[in-house]
């Protein structure tokens, strides 16, 4: 019995020591880590609006954008930041949404859209995939993202025997789930840019 | 419901552990020679995966989230599951002799199987609630017990085949396995 | 070469006991990951730095820790390195935090850590520990990038990025897909048989190739007769 209890206690002093250890590394690591969540976003906001001098978040609208998707159908995706692209003079550029689809194959595709205020979408950019490699993974390649480029439509469509109409992309090889997941996010953004369009207006 | 059915099939079948994942390898390559040995195995991984999952989703939920050191779930999940396997190993022992009989050579192996932990992280990855990952868990395991139990069948068939010398052993059964992944790619139209 | 020194460690962790292709351990990691030769590079990393510093702890401690409870008492310390890496990963190189994603935590039911943990690090002193994680890790980072580079110059024509193949040259996008990890696999095993049967005669007459004898039913057996012996413990005390 004594032995139990001496064995207990210093598995009970290993683990103590370990988990003591790991609050103060998580304590550590905090920053670096939500220092590169911030430069990720960063870099995504600049690929999508290149000629935007600063972007400003707008917290407050964020229910509003939702209740403007779900108006439209998009119930299952999320915008989880709204920021306004600014020249250098002031004057805004554009909206930039950060949308999360859960229709993945492998569950959330996050990704950082721009939208011009006349409603052209400027880019995509991803910020966390985890699709199949060499299927849905293509999805964060140049050949798909820039479909969606400098395009003014009301929504896309995917289609899988070449695209043919301005709003129509082409689907990736094998992969209907993300191509399907990222079409209809960036539809649900749109859904969103045009309730804020709206706003300003 | 819809959801739950939706989620159970992509665990069990599109999404199968083993041949998508590569989760719970060792116990596949290892523990699959003979049919009755890889049901049984396929059943206590079935019995401990369901339990973990819904325990190890309690815990989180319910203690990991409002103390606020999800940080920590890599580490305490392994130690519930390590902890849980015993305590399930004992309880059989004594309350169920028949199943342990069964199952229990198969349970000490289970600790190190990363399909228990990989569902648990898995499910909290998913933003699953408890019901979600219990149903997940659960499909996980059946989709383990069907592709080792199918694994064991054509092994047992392979054992009598002239296979080139240097495929024997190992690189045949990892060939059969990725025969298995294609075919399960199949699947993949279910969803 | 002198048993238990340095070098001895690293020539075989690396080359007579080689994780990947010599004892099949660690078999999830080295299929899941190995899509690219830049993520088994990683993923070999990774697992090197937790499978040294796990082996240097077990070895310190290892007349602290009671036998009954030495099994949890290495989980506790394996996944604590592992969270720790997967910190600094997160924090320093989020590209490799994210293309190794779940498979990061899973590193703590590697059977290769705790197999050594429990072989080697739990009965030797700390230098020769240290250089025998160094040594298995190499090996391991090794047999995943071997397998990534075949991946990837059959499934996408490149090898850490940069492209290899000629244009003509149309990837076979399944070696980068489940079943192409398991096909490389045999294929690497199949040829290192080969090379064993021709050099060691007496291997083949027995039908068994070399690497047979340790596969990863061993692995299993082993993690197996670990545990049993501890619960068999646990159980007497009870």
């Amino acid at each position: 019995m004594g032995k139990m209890i001496k064995d207990a206690v210093s598995l009970l002093i290993i683990t103590m020591v370990a988990g003591i250890f790991l609050g103060l590394v998580h304590e550590i690591t905090l920053e670096p880590i939500a220092e590169q969540k911030r430069l990720t976003e960063q870099r995504s906001c600049q690929e999508v609006f290149a000629d935007a001098d600063s972007f400003e978040e707008k917290t407050e609208v964020l229910d509003a954008c939702a209740a403007a998707m779900a108006a439209e159908g998009y119930t299952v995706q999320s915008i989880t930041k709204v920021m306004t692209a600014k020249a250098a003079s002031g004057e805004t550029l554009g909206y930039v949404l950060s949308v999360v689809d859960p229709e993945g194959y492998g569950g959330n595709i996050g990704f950082m859209l721009g939208v011009r205020m006349d409603g052209t979408v400027n880019g995509i950019s991803i910020l966390s995939i985890n699709e199949t490699a060499g299927l849905g993974m293509n999805a964060d390649k140049p050949e798909f993202k820039n479909q969606f480029a400098d395009k003014k439509v009301e929504n896309f469509v995917y289609t899988k025997t070449g695209a043919v109409k301005e709003n129509e992309i082409d689907a990736i090889s094998g992969a209907t789930f993300t191509t399907n997941a990222v079409t209809n996010g960036v539809n649900a953004g749109l859904a969103a840019f045009r309730y804020l369009a709206g706003e300003e207006g | 419901m819809k959801e739950l059915i939706m989620i159970a099939i992509g665990a069990a079948f599109v999404n199968n552990v083993v041949l998508s994942q590569f989760m719970g390898l060792c116990p596949f390559l290892g523990v699959s020679k003979k049919i009755d040995t890889a049901a049984g195995m396929g059943g206590a991984v079935i019995f401990v995966i369901t339990i973990a999952s819904f325990v190890t989703s309690i815990i989180y939920h319910f203690v990991l989230v409002p103390v606020d050191i999800t940080y920590l779930q890599t580490i305490v999940f392994i130690l519930v599951i390590a902890a849980l396997v015993q305590l399930v190993e004992m309880f059989l022992k004594k309350s169920i002799p028949s199943l342990y009989q069964s199952l229990g050579v198969y349970l000490p192996l289970i600790t190190t199987n990363c399909a228990v932990l990989g569902v648990a992280l898995t499910n909290v990855q998913n933003d699953y609630g408890i019901l979600k990952s219990t149903v997940a868990g659960i499909a996980t395991a059946v989709g383990f017990m069907v592709s080792i139990v199918i694994m064991a069948g054509l092994r047992e068939k392979i054992e009598y085949n002239d296979i080139p010398e240097s495929f024997q052993g190992m690189p045949i059964v990892l060939v059969t396995a990725g025969l298995m992944s294609i075919a399960f790619f199949g699947f993949s139209g279910l969803i | 070469m002198k048993e238990n020194s340095a070098v001895e460690r690293l020539f075989n962790g690396i080359v007579k006991e080689n994780p990947t292709f010599v004892l099949l351990l660690g078999m999830c990691p080295t299929l899941a990951v190995t899509t690219s030769a830049i993520n088994g590079l990683g993923m070999g990393l990774t697992t090197m730095v937790i499978l040294t510093m796990s082996n240097m702890m077990i070895s310190l401690l290892r007349k602290l820790i009671p036998d009954s409870v030495r099994m949890p008492a290495y989980i506790v310390i394996v996944a604590s390195f592992v969270t720790i890496v997967q910190f600094l990963l997160e924090g320093f190189i989020p590209a490799l935090y994210s293309a190794l994603g779940i498979y990061i935590p899973l590193i703590v039911v590697n059977c290769i850590i705790l197999g050594r943990a429990e072989a080697y690090a739990s009965k030797n002193k700390v230098i020769a520990s240290i250089f025998d994680g160094i040594g298995m890790g190499l090996g391991f980072t090794v047999g995943l990038t071997a397998i990534g580079i075949v991946r990837e110059i059959l499934g996408a024509g490149t090898i850490f990025g940069f492209t290899v193949m000629p244009a003509i040259y149309t990837p076979i996008t399944i070696f980068i897909l489940a079943p192409g990890a398991f096909f490389v696999l045999a294929f690497l095993i199949a040829f290192q048989n080969k090379f064993k049967i021709g050099s060691a005669k007496p291997d083949a007459v027995t039908g068994e190739p070399a690497c047979s004898r340790t596969t990863c039913i061993n692995c299993g057996n082993a993690m197996c007769a670990g545990h049993k012996a501890a619960a068999a413990e646990n159980g007497k005390e009870n």
